[in-house]
């Protein structure tokens, strides 16, 4: 019941074609389906039609998220729920959005767009569902298995918080709590990891970055090699975070949106007792190594 | 709602002390608290009181196994969907068993005595709530930072199978199946990771192993660095099952019970289309790098 994971992030970039080959080459995401101004793409291990959607748009940024729930009721629910709130809810049909059933579409308090499906396509793993090796051999680039988490910017992020909280029943694991008492970031989540979507201080509707999952950290190592070799800006990494436990390696793509790779973490209960990192501890809270921020990181997203 | 994960395993031991220094010194659990005849352990990470029950019995094997349900409604939901499947409930109240609230306990139609409980006494990790580092530092042993799953063996796969997930809810992700078409072993889960529990062809009430969670293969490699440098038999590995895709070394315990040490896996949508193992590919399916099995992972039990 309620929402599962993340399911796709749709990102506006204004070059689809260099885009679309930094995606498929460097990070080595499948291309399940090209339109004029959008490419469909997915990660080998996801089945579902798509996880990451470009998106021709002369400025890069989010355009939308999108949540997996696990049942198709929920969608009814979380309608009622959100128009309760006030929020203004369209629905989308079955086929609109090329690859998924009925989907409802609404903006958030932070000025983000999210939607919330559960019909997809499942085109599969490209593995096979009898005797299938561990993973494929050959894949270019990193090759995540799955996309993991999004961390967006809001200008108030406790009135975002509790939006996420109270109305789409995310739960907190970790908060930074400023000086003066209030929360400068949130991390929430609905699949017993650390985070399926967290928000740090900065404009509404900001994308500070997506992130795709590796398996370890010797993956995450190889993921940095991958990058460099082909001249991709590295923003930090490889490194570790305080907040979450997660090794990471931040970069951007080539029209400036961010992207993480990401492993470890923990399995939080649903009783959980979030986590509380002090501003004066701001920098091992975001960067456990180095102790401090780059200043890319706080100013820094699209 | 349901099921959330493993919470504990009452394990039997002849010699309680030996098991304790093992259990403590090489595994690296932490002993929370001791009766004459039961010592209590929990993984480092882990919030709960336990997550092992070492109980002195003068022959090795399961006790029961204990799974952690999301709400305190979720037990009297099960005790009636247990009963209407023939089974009788018993009611433990609280604290009849150290550290746990109400619980209900019923003996599975392959011969293991389950115990499901929500509320459990939490004790905390090691790790302060404010500002925690990762890990803590100068732990013993191999100290996983939690319990993954229970593996046991049962006359009727098929029976058992059916059993788990039509009255109890966990959801089948992979299969091994005879030439004949009958169940030789079945992977199921409620935590979104590749089994909970798993069950494979053997006596009724039988244990296989049980399985502690690490953070990635470095760590299994330094688990079997741990093992080898004190002196425990390594049944197999370090290497990799096909089944799971996980990562794993097997091992005994002074007194005969299957360890294991695992990672890896993946994340399993609730509609997830189970993998099939065929039994002409059984020695890639249980371990793929070797192609085979060893006699005794098919022969040795507790």
């Amino acid at each position: 019941m309620g929402i599962l994971r993340l399911s796709h992030v749709e990102v506006r970039v204004p070059d689809l074609d260099l885009a679309a080959a930094y995606y498929t080459k460097v990070l080595g995401l499948l291309e399940v389906r090209r339109e004029p101004d959008r490419a469909y793409l997915k990660c080998w291990d996801e089945r579902d039609h798509h996880s990451v959607v470009l998106r021709y748009h002369p400025r890069q940024g989010l355009e939308h998220m999108s949540f997996k729930v696990e049942e198709e009721r929920d969608l009814e629910e979380f309608e009622r729920t959100l128009e309760g709130y006030g929020c203004i809810v369209r629905r989308l049909s079955d086929g609109e959005e090329l690859g998924q059933g009925e989907a409802i579409r609404f903006e958030t308090p932070s000025g983000h767009e999210m939607e919330l499906v559960h019909r997809l396509d499942r085109i599969g793993s490209v593995l096979p569902k009898t005797n299938p090796p561990p993973e494929p051999i050959g894949l270019p680039g990193i090759h995540p298995p799955r996309m993991d988490h999004l961390l967006v910017t809001a200008e108030e992020v406790g009135d975002a918080a509790r939006f996420y909280m109270d109305v789409l029943g995310f739960r907190l694991t970790e908060q930074l709590i400023s000086g003066d008492g209030h929360q400068i970031g949130v991390w929430m989540e609905r699949s017993h990891t650390p985070h399926d979507l967290a928000i740090v201080s900065g404009p509404n509707g900001g994308l500070h970055h997506f992130a795709f999952w590796l398996d370890d950290w010797d993956e995450v190592r190889r993921a940095a090699d991958i990058l460099a070799y082909n001249g991709v800006q590295i923003d930090v990494g490889p490194t570790r975070h305080g907040i979450t436990r997660g090794n990471t390696v931040y970069f951007f793509d080539p029209l400036g949106n961010r992207n993480e790779v990401f492993t470890g973490g923990y399995r939080p209960d649903p009783d959980f007792e979030p986590i509380t990192w002090t501003e004066d501890q701001i920098g091992r809270a975001i960067f456990y190594y180095e102790a401090e921020l780059n200043e890319r990181f706080l100013t820094v997203h699209s | 709602m349901g099921i959330l994960r493993l919470s504990h395993v009452e394990v039997r031991v002849p010699d309680l002390e030996l098991c304790t220094a093992y259990y403590t010194e090489v595994l690296g659990l932490l002993e929370v608290e001791r009766e004459p005849e039961r010592v209590y352990l929990k993984c480092w990470d882990e919030y709960d009181h336990h997550s092992v029950v070492l109980r002195y019995a003068p022959r090795y094997g399961l006790e029961h196994m204990s799974y952690r349900v999301e709400h305190d409604a979720d037990l009297e939901e099960l005790e009636r969907a247990v009963e209407l499947a023939g089974v009788p409930v018993k009611r433990v109240s609280a604290g009849e068993e150290l550290g746990q609230g109400e619980a209900v306990r019923f003996e599975t139609p392959s011969g293991h005595l389950m115990e499901l409980v929500h509320r459990v006494e939490k004790v905390g990790n090691l790790l302060p709530k404010t500002n925690p580092p990762p890990e803590p530092q100068g732990l013993v042993g191999i100290h996983p930072p939690r319990i993954d799953h229970v593996f046991l063996t049962v006359e009727d796969v098929d029976e058992t199978t059916r059993f788990f997930a039509e009255t109890l809810g966990f959801r089948l992700t992979e299969r091994l199946v005879a030439r004949d078409g009958h169940l030789l072993g079945s992977w199921m889960e409620r935590s979104h990771s590749p089994h909970d529990i798993a069950f494979i062809t053997g006596p009724n009430g039988g244990l296989h192993h049980f399985a502690f969670w690490l953070d990635d293969w470095n760590e299994v490699r330094r688990a079997a660095d741990t093992l080898a440098y004190h002196g425990v038999k390594i049944d197999v590995g370090p290497t990799r099952h096909g089944v799971t895709r996980g990562y794993t070394i097997y091992f005994f315990d002074p007194v005969g019970n299957r360890n294991e040490v695992f990672t890896g896996g993946y994340w399993v949508d609730p509609d997830h289309e189970p993998v099939t193992w065929t039994e002409d590919e059984m020695g890639r399916a249980i371990f793929y790098y070797e192609g085979g099995l060893n006699p005794r992972f098919l022969t040795v039990h507790s």
